[in-house]
């Protein structure tokens, strides 16, 4: 792995922000990157960081993951001074850069579990997803199941009902298959029957695949 | 016509609605143990605190948004404007009772709220407070157990409150109504309705959560069906018919040939009455000595499958197999049906949703369920020669069952429908309804039958005293002498078979017994006696139901194919002789 410096990675961090906002103009970015060091640019080049073609400035894909992983870092620190230290939105910027420079990859996740993996920033600036995140949503999703998927006398919240067609959803409901509602799974075979309520119902496959359960308990 | 004011039972399916109808109105209308036992209307006169109302029964229905034709029924009846409509809910699933009440409040009439079934809600545990509840509906509630009465009279004393229902929510359309619904009737719920205790399930309900599992569900079907070829075959076509027939051949029949001669000196008029093909000897003797013992065991064991609920939970058991026919397992139920009258059953698919589904049901209705006396008389015949002869029989109708329902699937287009049915409680058969409904039956199959059976016989008399049978019998020889290989005087069978099923079996029954016919010809004219022509009742209704053309197109196919695959049976039989 190329070295980078502290420098660098500001840097890199400012062209992704630009990037965010679909500005990849040489001379609008080159104004910013001088502030924080007057040859910072070639010295981004040099490295194998970026490329300039046709006045526009582009990421390589070493520069990407640099600027991905300290744009992480700084949104997901800003959130931890806004939400858990309460520092005002004005001045979480400044100690966040000194954060995003320090915090190591594990130490980055657990703050983003801790902080229940936030989507943005207080600026409202999306937080890119680290691997926390999508571990996360796959627990998630597997909370919420089909029909089909559960086993017999299995017993789940109806989540909600994925029946495009009207007659069919409406049909479910008024027999009273209601998200929200507990239902208890009899049988699989050769039909599904499930009971809501005191209402006893047989259905084929077509339907319970459409039906969406919370496994909770 | 006097006018009197219109009350109509309007609820969800299977809550009792029919039962209601017959305190309210003092009649018989069929009650069973599963959704969709009424689907058509039924109307009757009752008075209660000394006014007269006409009452109307209608086809239970879930929502007003409707799919099948027997719930489009009940909603043309709410267009017709009735000046009173009971709603009777089930006291255990309040929450879909009140899903209804607030469609029904949409068309601001004067409604009472009745909650049928407590004694069910009561043995779970759910107490409902009516008083609250009629306050907060604005209408009133009473709480009744149809089958007992109790409650009944208060149902009556009550009619004259009628009210307007408030109008809790006002309509929205479509899923976004749903939700302004489902919260109200969260709120109402929670108010009035306690749960106390925890139910324990009872040998019934796992007897019935057996009944719709493959294993021992099957075990469980075949065992229904032994005891039921028991029953019909050997008990009623056996037992029964042998010691009537004898009754008739041994005392009756002499005794009315005695009389009758003795009163009217014309032979030929003793004969018509008395003689060979004589009224009284034929077709009342088959009517009360052959029709009648089957007919009434198969309707009392009917009664029994019915009201206990199993039936649902056969179709839960069939639907798989009912897909490889086009249907699904609703289908079961008109099939079902079929075994007890072809005409009633054919009625009876208004319960299945799509037109292709209809049709071939009715079709198969029509080629290969045989209705009660005949199926009876087929058990009776075949246990006289071998249990083999039997599984022949089985095996040709359902393998021509699915063979014509796969093809038909194949060539019919429009979508699969998919299942969805709701299974009712196991309950026990009251055995004052079985017999209700067994009476009722049993008058309404005889009536229906010994007119045909008169007027055939009639007709055998005259081609027979003229001689035109045997000139029918020639000219049927070549498929029934040639092709199926069965005596000539079988023609006579198909002939009146034509007029009505079962009367040809009833005429085969008598062959049979007199030796007349070997085990083979026994089975392949079995066959083709089931895969006949539909009985004329059911002839009229398939006219009603799916139009003339169908109706002759049907008519032409079972004939076609009851001669067809008899010859092609004969030709196995022939080669492989295993009867
Ligand atoms: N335990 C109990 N069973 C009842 C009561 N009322 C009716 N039943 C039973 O419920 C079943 C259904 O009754 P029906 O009168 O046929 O119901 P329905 O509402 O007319 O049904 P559909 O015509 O199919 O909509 C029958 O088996 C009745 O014996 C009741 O108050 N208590
Ligand atoms: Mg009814
Ligand atoms: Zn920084
Ligand atoms: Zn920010
Ligand atoms: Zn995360």
């Amino acid at each position: 792995m190329q070295e980078k410096t502290r420098e660098q990675e500001e840097a890199l961090g400012i062209i992704w922000h630009f990037r965010e906002r679909k500005i990849k103009d040489f001379d609008r970015i080159i104004g910013k990157l001088k502030e924080i060091s007057p040859g910072i640019c070639d010295c981004l080049v040099e490295k194998g960081f970026i490329e300039i073609k046709d006045k526009t400035i582009e990421l390589t894909p070493s520069g990407e993951k640099i600027a991905y992983n300290i744009t992480r870092r700084h949104r997901l620190a800003e959130r931890l001074l806004h939400d858990v230290l309460e520092i005002n939105k004005e001045e979480i910027d400044q100690s966040a850069c000194e954060f995003e420079h320090i915090l190591s990859d594990e130490v980055t996740d657990s703050i983003c579990t801790l902080l229940g993996h936030p989507k943005f920033c207080p600026h409202n600036s999306p937080i890119p997803a680290g691997e926390c995140c999508t571990k996360a949503k796959e627990e998630l999703e597997s909370i919420v199941v089909s029909l089909d998927k559960l086993k017999s006398g299995d017993t789940a919240r109806i989540a909600y009902i994925s029946i495009l067609e009207h007659q069919r959803l409406h049909k479910l409901l008024s027999l009273g298959i209601i998200p929200g509602k507990i239902l208890h799974l009899h049988q699989t075979e050769p039909a599904f029957v499930i009971k809501v309520d005191e209402t006893q119902i047989a259905l084929d496959k077509d339907f319970a695949k459409n039906i969406y359960l919370r496994r909770s308990t | 016509m006097e006018r009197f004011k219109t009350i109509l039972l309007v609820g969800n399916p299977n809550v009792g609605k029919s039962v209601i109808f017959n305190k309210l109105t003092g009649k018989d209308v069929t009650v069973s143990n599963y959704p969709g036992t009424t689907v058509d209307i039924s109307s009757g006169i009752g008075s209660f605190e000394k006014e007269k109302y006409r009452v109307l029964d209608s086809p239970g229905m879930n929502s007003l948004i409707s799919y099948s034709e027997d719930e489009e029924i009940t909603k043309n009846l709410l267009k017709e404007r009735p000046d009173l409509v009971i709603q009777i809910g089930d006291a255990k699933n309040l929450r879909r009772a009140l899903h209804l009440f607030f469609e029904l409040t949409e068309i601001e009439m004067p409604m009472i709220l009745c909650l049928n079934m407590s004694d069910e809600a009561k043995e779970r545990g759910i107490r409902t407070d009516a008083g609250i509840l009629e306050e907060l509906l604005g209408i009133p509630v009473v709480a009744t157990v149809a089958i007992t009465g109790e409650g009944i009279n208060n149902l009556k004393l009550r009619i004259k409150d009628a009210r307007i229902p408030k109008k809790i929510v006002t309509k929205k359309d479509g899923a976004l109504a749903f939700d302004i619904y489902e919260k109200e009737i969260d709120g109402i719920v929670s108010r009035v309705q306690k749960r106390v205790g925890e139910i324990k399930p009872f040998l019934a309900d796992r007897l019935g959560n057996w009944a719709m599992k493959p294993f021992p569900g099957y075990v469980i079907l075949i065992a229904v069906l032994c005891l039921m070829y028991i029953f019909l075959g050997k008990f009623a076509a056996r037992i029964c018919v042998g010691f009537l027939e004898e009754l008739f051949e041994k005392y009756i029949n002499p005794f009315l040939y005695q009389s009758i001669t003795s009163i009217i000196p014309a032979p030929f008029i003793v004969d018509a009455l008395s003689g060979e093909y004589g009224v009284f000897t034929m077709a009342i003797r088959y009517s009360f000595a052959i029709i009648f013992p089957i007919v009434f065991c198969f309707f009392v064991f009917f009664g029994i499958l019915e009201d206990s609920g199993y039936l649902p939970r056969l179709c839960i058991l069939l639907d798989k197999a009912f897909r490889l026919i086009g249907l699904n397992g609703k289908a079961v139920l008109p099939m079902v049906l079929g075994l007890g009258c072809g005409a009633m059953a054919v009625i009876s698919t208004r319960i299945l949703s799509t037109k292709k589904e209809r049709l071939i049901a009715v079709l198969l209705l029509s080629l290969a369920i045989p209705c009660s006396a005949q199926l009876g008389i087929i058990f009776g015949i075949l246990s006289g020669i071998s249990f083999r002869a039997l599984l022949i029989w089985l095996f040709v109708v359902i393998f021509l069952l699915i063979l014509v329902g796969h093809f038909s699937e194949k060539v019919l287009s429009g979508a699969k429908t998919p299942f969805l049915l709701e299974v009712p409680p196991i309950r026990i058969p009251s055995v004052e309804n079985i017999l209700m409904k067994t009476r009722m039956r049993l008058v309404w199959y005889l009536r229906e039958v010994i007119p045909f059976f008169v007027l055939a016989t009639f007709i055998l008399f005259l081609i027979n005293r003229f001689n035109i049978l045997s000139l029918i019998e020639w000219i049927f020889s070549p498929i029934v002498v040639n092709w199926l290989c069965l005596p000539a005087r079988l023609a006579e069978v198909f002939i009146v078979g034509f007029l009505r099923r079962d009367y040809g079996a009833a005429g085969l029954y008598v062959l049979a017994k007199d030796g007349l016919l070997t085990p083979s010809q026994i089975v392949v004219s079995l066959v083709v006696l089931t895969l006949f022509v539909p009985c004329f009742a059911q002839f009229l209704v398939l006219n009603r139901e799916v139009g003339i053309k169908k109706a002759f197109f049907i008519f032409f196919f079972t004939l076609s194919c009851s001669f067809f695959f008899g010859g092609i049976l004969n030709f196995f039989l022939k080669i492989i002789r295993i009867v």
